[in-house]
């Protein structure tokens, strides 16, 4: 077997091929995909165990899970992040609706049958998870494996680089560049706390609710009510100032 | 206890140094107190670069240990500065030769007891990073495998302590970054909450916020933290300046630059 640094060099390499298309942090994601045959990845900024959102999705289906787990509060990148290892599931219909209940029956209708997720961490630091899929139920070869957490190592020390040149308070804009951190969700979040008089953060729980239960992207919801088409007090969208009794959503 | 029981305890302590709380004074000082314990040498101290470049006395097995190495600091010569410039080993130097290598720090030397001087450079991967002092006060030579011993003692040091700078750097960046994320979060949620309170577009309701920062001299994300927490009221914030050009063009967010195509 290789020695982890030669995967590194390898994942490098491949890297630099991917920079010629100017695609950023997508690369990462990309090359993860390949290497390890899975059907699409995803990379996954947390902090004090929640996740921020995602760095870089490879197609729709990664979106989807990654909302899902944003959404819903659960799921395979927050767990690896949370217990900084490697968290399996070569096969989500067989076991893993134990371990994620509300999440494993969602990413099973949109077609994911196997997820890996890898933490990302150097030392004791942990800045979130490479999460990859398959269509297919199937565990990950050695090799692929080896590549898995090679392809981490590689991604934690890229965030780190890039964030190094950022200016003093802000994300690296390298970073932001095809990432979605969900502001247009904190964003929703103020506007439902003043609707319903409550705190940001039970604000969002609200709003992750009602994107749960109307079974819609949080973005979505939260696109609509920043944009005045949507409130979560019962007011009318149209009219202006939020009726005097405060109706409950559930 | 045997001279080998004694090498594992120190690796071990070593280690251990390594898993929480690190801190590098006390990795230094163990390596220090135990270079005495292990060698036949009578005192031990390390001296570390700082980031500028200049050697500091980091650790001494005794007080007398530390001001020798503090005048061989002050002096700019003897066997710690020269080992740390040449990044080579020096061993085995009687004092009573090096009266014209060290003329100041010999004589200091030999007031304060000792015989002979052994510096050993702390680096890895050619980078020298500091230098770990031996002396004794015996005359006659230090063994070929003390100063083996002593190397790599030395070694290991400098290994959890270039492991330590690299972790502490990714902490540092990885809590910029989750820091600068915060601050965004907190900024969006701010908008929100005036942007529902008072009718303003999320671009008109953060010039509001930066508007009132600006006349008051806050910090922008201070503000933004009172307004999400709701600490600071909403209807307290300065009404934004209605300037002719905002008027005109009510839709444009940047007044004095044409509006962003929608």
């Amino acid at each position: 077997m290789t020695m982890p640094d030669d995967r590194v060099s390898a994942i490098m390499a491949r890297l630099a091929f991917h920079e010629v298309d100017g695609s950023g942090t997508l690369a990462l994601c990309e090359v993860a995909a390949e290497l390890t045959g899975a059907s699409g990845a995803s990379i996954m900024l947390l902090s004090d165990e929640l996740a921020r959102g995602s760095l870089c999705t490879t197609d729709g289906v990664a979106v989807h899970l990654d909302d899902l787990q944003f959404t819903l509060g659960e799921g395979p990148s927050l767990e690896a992040h949370a217990r900084g290892c490697p968290v399996l599931e070569p096969d989500l219909a067989l076991h893993a609706s134990v371990r994620w209940p509300v999440l494993v029956p969602l990413v099973v209708a949109a077609g994911v049958r196997a997820v890996f997720a890898f933490p990302l961490r150097i030392g004791a630091v942990r800045l979130g998870a490479v999460t990859l899929f398959r269509d297919v139920p199937g565990p990950l070869d050695d090799s692929q494996y080896a590549d898995a957490q090679a392809l981490a190592v590689v991604a934690s020390r890229t965030v780190l680089a890039l964030q190094a040149n950022a200016p003093p308070g802000s994300v690296a804009a390298e970073l932001e560049e095809g990432a979605n951190f969900h502001f247009v969700v904190h964003q929703a979040a103020g506007m439902v706390s003043v609707q319903l008089n409550i705190g940001v953060t039970e604000a969002l729980v609200r709003l992750r609710a009602h994107a749960f239960q109307t079974e819609r992207s949080i973005d979505d919801v939260c696109r609509d009510v920043v944009e005045r088409r949507l409130r979560l007090d019962g007011g009318d969208p149209g009219g202006r100032g939020a009726p005097t009794v405060i109706a409950t959503d559930g | 206890m045997t001279r080998e029981a004694l090498l594992v305890r120190t690796l071990v302590e070593l280690a251990d140094n390594l898993v929480d709380d690190f801190d590098v004074i006390d990795v230094l000082t163990v390596l220090s107190d135990r270079c005495v314990e292990v060698l036949d040498v009578d005192s031990a101290g390390v001296m570390l670069a700082a980031p500028g470049g200049e050697l500091q006395v980091v650790a001494s097995s005794s007080d007398a240990m530390r001001g020798l190495e503090l005048f061989e600091l002050q002096a700019n010569e003897g066997p710690c500065v020269d080992c740390f410039v040449s990044g080579e080993p020096i061993v085995n130097l009687e004092l009573s030769a090096v009266d014209d290598r060290w003329p100041r720090f010999a004589q200091r030397a030999v007031a304060d007891g000792f015989h002979s001087v052994h510096a050993l450079p702390m680096h890895l991967r050619g980078i020298t990073v500091g230098a770990l002092n031996l002396f004794r006060l015996a005359p006659g030579s230090l063994h070929d495998e003390d100063v083996l011993v002593a190397q790599a003692l030395a070694d290991v040091a400098t290994i959890a302590i270039i492991q330590h700078q690299a972790s502490v750097d990714a902490a540092v960046l990885n809590t910029q970054l989750s820091e600068a994320l915060n601050s965004r979060i907190i900024i969006e949620q701010a908008k929100g909450k005036v942007s529902e309170a008072s009718g303003l577009d999320m671009e008109r309701s953060f010039q509001r916020i930066r508007n009132h920062a600006r006349n008051h001299n806050l910090r922008l994300t201070e503000l933004a933290r009172g307004i999400a927490a709701g600490t600071t009221s909403i209807v307290g914030l300065d009404p934004l300046p209605r300037s002719p050009q905002v008027r005109a063009i009510s839709s444009n967010p940047w007044p004095g630059r044409e509006a962003p195509a929608s």
